[in-house]
């Protein structure tokens, strides 16, 4: 006869125990029986027949929900339990770490600065790569890489979280990449006067957005925010 | 209905929490129920599972980690009474986020503690329980000794 643990909080519900003996040969019957023997307990499992979302059943180390679920076949062997999802988080925050953010500024003048004096195109190209990944907020932008793993562990830089959209901050840094994109193809055309100014007018903006605060991508984003253009949704906050 | 921590268990449980700011934290509570509220004895930390670009603002665990932790507790003679995350930047009270995760998860047996957590700075800690109708959370009192 398989059993069922009862977690913590449902235990209130099966005068206190644990491991309830229970019998069927799907999920489904071992839960019609553990509700008969103790009726209290399928309000907090149940939404009228269907399961709770925030209601886990596992027959030894998988979700039933991966499996047949509720008509999932049973030996009599198995290790069933009855997990809640546990899980909380606020309401409105819309954040940004401003540290971040001025992390990849100072990266990409550096890089570019470099760039520029040793005529270094694939440096412009790298730099592109490095903020396309950011404005596509991926795991693996190595601007983010470096301030989260290198920068904040040792202390070198405290984090800085304000209430701001992200999205803004994300395009200006699209905006930042396809500028350098646009350099390197000009620049391996020979147009090297046109790809370095390209290059200069990236590290203007991120000059001006890293020594005065003024994000101009984030502008030109509400701008089109406010023509009602498709994407660019967020509203500045007050 | 008061719940009672040791100075020091309240401060690990804190230190735990300004550690994985600017994103939230969290962790289980270990204890007792008695006749006047709750007793805490020790504490859990579990990794947040949440997609890490909203780690920010949501916390969650993995049903396996819940298993682990609640087997560990049953083995060690205590109970798994409840859960602790934080609330980086913003107050410690429950958020809309948090009744829908108590009322369609946790229920009402289940204590909740939330820390405020500034700038890496805790700056403070409360605990809740969701009320029998389901529409919101009391507060407990917090009790060091």
């Amino acid at each position: 006869m398989p059993s069922i643990k009862i977690p913590t909080p449902l235990r209130a519900y099966t005068g206190g125990n644990i491991q309830v003996p229970v019998t069927g040969s799907t999920i489904r019957a071992v839960l019609d029986d553990l509700t008969t023997q103790y009726p209290d307990i399928k309000p907090h499992l149940f939404n009228n027949s269907e399961l709770r979302s925030f209601v886990n059943i596992f027959v030894g180390d998988e979700d039933i929900r991966f499996l047949d679920g509720l008509d999932t076949p049973l030996e009599a062997s198995d290790a069933l339990r009855i997990i809640p999802s546990i899980a909380g988080g606020q309401d409105l925050p819309r954040r940004i770490d401003q540290t971040g953010l001025r992390v990849g500024m100072a990266v990409t003048i550096i890089a570019l600065l470099v760039a520029f004096v040793l005529n270094l195109w694939p440096l412009v190209l790298l730099v592109a790569v490095a903020q396309l990944l950011g404005g596509l907020d991926s795991p693996y932008a190595p601007y983010k890489l470096f301030y989260q793993n290198v920068l904040k562990p040792r202390g070198l830089v405290k984090p800085n979280v304000i209430t701001d959209n992200p999205e803004p901050h994300r395009f200006a840094m699209l905006v930042g990449a396809g500028f350098n994109f646009a350099a390197t193809l000009t620049l391996l055309t020979g147009a090297t006067v046109l790809g370095w100014s390209l290059v200069w007018v990236v590290i203007a903006l991120a000059n001006l957005n890293f020594w005065v605060n003024f994000c101009v991508g984030c502008y030109v984003y509400y701008q089109l925010g406010k023509f009602s253009v498709p994407g660019f949704n967020r509203a500045p906050l007050s | 209905m008061k719940i009672r921590l040791s100075k020091d268990l309240r401060a690990h449980i804190l230190a735990h929490l300004q550690s994985t700011y600017p994103n939230e934290g969290g962790g289980f509570l270990l204890g007792s129920f008695d006749a006047e509220g709750a007793t805490l004895a020790d504490f859990s930390p579990v990794n947040n599972s949440f997609a890490e670009a909203e780690q920010f603002h949501r916390y969650a665990m993995t049903p396996l980690e819940y298993a682990k932790h609640e087997d560990a507790a049953d083995e060690r003679g205590l109970m798994l009474l409840g859960w602790y995350h934080s609330h980086p930047d913003s107050p410690a009270v429950p958020s809309s986020y948090d009744l829908n995760a108590a009322v369609q998860g946790t229920g009402v047996n289940f204590l909740w503690l939330i820390a405020q957590i500034d700038q890496a700075q805790a700056v403070d800690l409360r605990a809740y329980q969701l009320r029998p109708e389901k529409d919101g959370f009391n507060e407990l009192r917090l009790v060091d000794f």
